[in-house]
Parts: C-alpha cells; sequence; structure tokens
C-alpha cells in the first residue's frame, strides 16, 4: 500500500512532466541550429534554468548527501567546484560563443575543428564526450535505482529497479527534446528545491531542535567528520584542492553544455548567468545537513548504500505521500539531465562522427534514427558499467567521469591564449592525460593524495606545450 | 582577471589553511562557512570583473 501510493505519486508527476515537455514542443524540430542550439536565441532566465538543468542533478540530490553522509568534509569540494567552474565560464564561455556565432558552429567538436582543422581530433573529440558519457548516465540509473528500491518499501531488488530507471530514462529521451527540457528543468528545480528544504531543514529541526544543534551533535559523535585529513591522506587537503581545481576546469566540457551555450543570444547572457549561478549552489548546504541529519537518524550505511542516506529517513519516519513527493523530485533530478546530455552527446556524435567522418545518417531520418540508436547504445553500456561498478557511490561515478571530460579543456583553452597549439599538440597532449588517468584510477596508486584527473591534466598541458611548434614572436603567449 | 581569482583560490589553494571546525559561525563549522562564504561572495566579485571591463 505504501508502495503503491509513492509509485503512484512518482508515475504521475514524471508523465505530468513528459506531457508538459510535448505540450511546449510537439514537434521535434528539424533543423539542426534549432535542436542542437535552440535557434541561438535563449536569454538569460531560460539558459539559467537549462544550465542548471543538466548541473543538478542526482548528483545533487542524493550523491551529495550520500557523500555528507559517508565522509563528511570532503563533501564540501562539491560547493567548491561548481563555483571555480562559473569563474572559469565567465571568460571561456563568451570566447567560445563568439567563434561559434561567427562560425556557425554546432557542436563542441565542431570549435576544435575550426580552430585546428583536423577533422580526426573533432571524432576523437566527439569519442571522447561520448564515452566519458557513459559513467554519468550509470550515475543517473545509479540514483534512479536507488529511489525506486526505497519507495518499493523493500519490494523492489535493484535488478527490477535499474531495469525500470533505464526503461524511464529512454522513454524520457525519446519523448522530450531540447526545448522541452528546459521547460521540463522548471518543474524539476521547483520539486527539488521543495525536496531539499523539507530535507535539510525541516528534517534536521524536527529531530534536534535546530541545524546548529544537529551540528553541536555531529561534532559530539563524529569529531573528525567536518574538517579534512591533512595532507596526502585519502580524501585529505590535497586532495580536495586538485580535485575542485580539476572539476571546476573541466565544468562546461560536456556537449550539452557546449550546446546551451552556443544557444545563448549573447555573450552577456553567458557572463550574467555565470555571475548568478552560484547563488544555485546555496541548495547545496541543505542537500549537506540533510545527509549529516540521516547519519545522526539513520546511521549503519556504507559503501554505495550512503546514496540512500535521507531517503531513508524519510521512508522511515513520514507517510508515503512525503516519501512520494521527494522521490518524483528525485526521479526528475535523474531523468532531465540525462535526457539533456544524452541528446546532446548523441547529436555531436551523428553530426561530427557519422556526418562528417563517415557521410552518412546526414538526411533528418538518418541523424534522428542514428541518434535513437546512440541514446539506446549508451543507455545499454551505462546499464553494464552499474553491473560492474554497484559498489560505486554516485560521487565516485562522477569523479570517473570528470578525469576523462576535463581533459578536453587544455585544447579549449589553448585556442585562445596559446596561438601555435596545433591538432596533434591538443591530441598528443588529450592522449597524455587519459593515459595518466587510466593508469592511477585501474592501478589505484595513491600518488601523494592528488586526485588521478588533476594528475592527468598536468601531463596533458605539459605535453601541449612540449609539442606545439616553437615560433619566435607568438612563444611569449 | 585578478579579481576573479580571488573567490578561486580562497576555494581551493586557500583551503588546507582554513581546515578547521572552530570558530563556528551562524552553528556552522569554520570549514563550512569560509566556502559557503566565497561562493557568495563570487558574484559581487564577477559583477565586479564585469564592472572593470566595461562590460555592463
Amino acid at each position: 500500500m505504501n508502495a503503491l501510493v509513492a509509485f503512484s505519486i512518482v508515475a504521475l508527476v514524471v508523465v505530468g512532466t513528459i506531457l508538459f515537455a510535448l505540450f511546449s514542443l510537439r514537434r521535434f524540430p528539424s533543423d539542426p541550429q534549432q535542436y542542437l542550439v535552440g535557434g541561438r536565441s535563449f536569454g538569460t532566465i531560460l539558459l539559467w534554468v537549462l544550465l542548471a538543468g543538466e548541473i543538478y542533478t542526482s548528483f545533487t540530490f542524493l550523491g551529495a548527501a550520500g557523500w555528507a553522509y559517508g565522509y563528511g568534509a570532503p563533501a564540501f569540494y562539491i560547493l567548491a567546484y561548481g563555483t571555480c567552474g562559473y569563474v572559469i565560464g565567465y571568460f571561456l564561455l563568451p570566447a567560445v560563443w563568439r567563434v561559434a556565432n561567427e562560425r556557425r558552429l554546432l557542436t563542441g567538436p565542431d570549435f576544435f575543428l575550426d580552430r585546428y582543422g583536423s577533422r580526426a581530433l573533432a571524432i576523437g573529440i566527439a569519442l571522447l564526450q561520448f564515452a566519458a558519457l557513459v559513467p554519468y548516465v550509470t550515475l543517473q540509473l545509479s540514483g534512479l535505482q536507488t529511489i525506486l528500491r526505497i519507495i518499493g518499501y523493500g519490494g523492489v531488488d535493484s535488478t527490477l529497479a535499474v531495469t525500470i530507471a533505464f526503461v524511464a530514462i529512454v522513454l524520457f529521451v525519446f519523448t522530450a527534446g531540447l526545448r522541452g527540457t528546459a521547460w521540463a528543468s522548471v518543474v524539476k528545480d521547483l520539486l527539488v528545491l521543495g525536496a531539499v528544504v523539507f530535507a535539510g531543514i525541516v528534517i534536521p529541526t524536527q529531530f534536534f531542535g535546530s541545524p546548529a544543534a544537529m551540528f553541536d551533535q555531529l561534532l559530539r559523535t563524529h569529531p573528525s567528520m567536518l574538517s579534512l585529513a591533512p595532507g596526502t591522506a585519502p580524501r585529505g587537503t590535497v586532495w580536495f584542492v586538485t580535485t575542485v581545481l580539476m572539476t571546476g576546469i573541466g565544468f562546461y566540457m560536456n556537449p550539452a553544455s557546449m550546446n546551451a551555450t552556443y544557444s545563448a543570444r549573447s555573450e552577456n547572457v553567458l557572463r550574467r548567468n555565470a555571475m548568478l549561478l552560484p547563488l544555485y549552489q546555496l541548495v547545496m548546504l541543505l542537500v549537506f545537513m540533510a545527509g549529516f541529519a540521516a547519519l545522526l537518524i539513520a546511521p549503519g550505511l556504507h559503501g554505495a548504500a550512503v546514496d540512500q542516506s535521507f531517503l531513508l529517513v524519510v521512508q522511515r519516519y513520514y507517510p508515503p505521500w512525503v516519501m512520494g513527493v521527494v522521490a518524483a523530485a528525485g526521479a526528475l533530478a535523474a531523468l532531465v539531465p540525462s535526457s539533456a546530455l544524452l541528446l546532446g552527446a548523441a547529436g555531436v556524435f551523428a553530426k561530427n562522427v557519422l556526418g562528417d567522418g563517415l557521410g552518412i545518417a546526414t538526411s533528418e531520418r538518418g541523424r534522428m534514427r542514428a541518434m535513437r540508436v546512440l541514446v539506446l547504445v549508451v543507455g545499454a553500456l551505462s546499464l553494464a558499467f552499474w553491473a560492474i561498478e554497484r559498489d560505486k557511490t554516485i560521487v565516485e561515478l562522477l569523479l570517473l567521469y570528470y578525469n576523462g571530460i576535463t581533459q578536453l579543456a587544455p585544447g579549449m583553452i589553448a585556442a585562445f591564449v596559446l596561438p601555435r597549439a596545433t591538432a596533434g599538440s591538443v591530441a598528443a597532449g588529450i592522449a597524455a592525460g587519459l593515459a595518466v588517468v587510466v593508469y592511477l584510477v585501474l592501478t589505484g596508486a595513491p600518488f601523494f593524495g592528488i586526485n588521478p584527473g588533476f594528475a592527468g591534466l598536468v601531463a596533458n598541458v605539459a605535453v601541449l606545450l612540449l609539442f606545439s611548434r616553437p615560433s619566435g614572436s607568438s612563444a611569449a603567449t | 582577471m585578478a579579481v576573479a581569482a580571488i573567490p578561486v583560490c580562497a576555494l581551493s589553494v586557500a583551503v588546507p589553511f582554513v581546515n578547521r571546525v572552530e570558530p563556528r559561525v551562524l552553528g556552522l563549522p569554520f570549514l563550512l562557512f569560509w566556502i559557503l562564504l566565497w561562493v557568495l561572495l563570487t558574484p559581487p566579485c564577477l559583477w565586479l570583473v564585469g564592472r572593470l571591463e566595461r562590460r555592463w
């Protein structure tokens, strides 16, 4: 009965959002200028929602609370890296937009094609964006199956849950497009905000009297949890600094953020966005408090189970309709961003790899069919990845994604500050970066507590500088 | 650029130096308060950068 109430609410909200999205966009636009970059017509507000829609996901909703629950202070990196990402975006995005607008670019790899004149490099970048998406979609799948298991009140096992999650993501992608996602983001953001205020303020206040009293109790029971381990310890201060920098630099490197950037009406829309988006981050404070409250109320979760944190509190101590509303917010937090990223990556792959590279799927119908197949391919790969890496928390999955995607940043920044950079040196840099990342992740070597993605980034920049052709006058930059 | 670098440094390389629980501010442990403070100060910093660059 409990499960039925909660499930009905989630289904109602998800189906309602799909219908809302379809109503605001009856037909998938056939012109790539429309479906990839929304006709370059989005103003500050719509773009703010769109960018936030992709950035605030299952990761924000469950992953951050889960890490606060499991590790404490290391989770604070999430507040810091987004903000650093916006500051970098303030400078980088208007510059990228200017080039994209002048040259009528459609995708992130198009930018590399235009600047470095190498089709092979553009194809490689599209493939990397596509591959990096797998851990990202896995994270959303993992979040969704966690929610489904919680609202099943014990009646849903993880195999059934992840199957439903996969079907839900694919259905959502196939029914909503770019403009549709922007409006679905509005619904999602309002629901997530409500759920987070409930979990981060109402729960701590009901159980402990006030959020401050909750921190008092946390300091008594877990005294070392609210500061970082020193130096090179796992998730210590060195890890914190390198992780914030690495993920901040990679913040805008995903295909959907690139498309959202191109869809801006003007450069200043992007600057104003970068200025205002850090305020969105304040929600994270409430998410951390929800995770800390859950640790005190329902201790004992370990491994990937920490992602359940406050959901478990809601399930145990609140009526099923509250559970249903919170779960619906979480479900949209998984569906809307995966949809945007899957469509973004599939569109990029169809254009840069299939269209430009192989000369296939160039017609409108061919491209649509190719995109559907590609979405299914990433979905299936993510399902397989989840089956292998099911002990990984949501935050760990996101960090894997960033390890890969950040390696695109040096080549993109070099396009503006390093005139002597070439397609070869950018490709060599990316290869070096990925080699370091893969080695460090697979061996699990501690490497002085430095984040593997950051070590890769350093190798990437070093190789990029080394292999860029030296030329007297421009070498000064 | 220099103005924009302040919040980035405060949120990354400065963190090992503010890695402490006391003093508590508004009930929050100091590290969390420090990060929150700089998240809040970032929009004014970027606004100032925009003014200095004469974007608005």
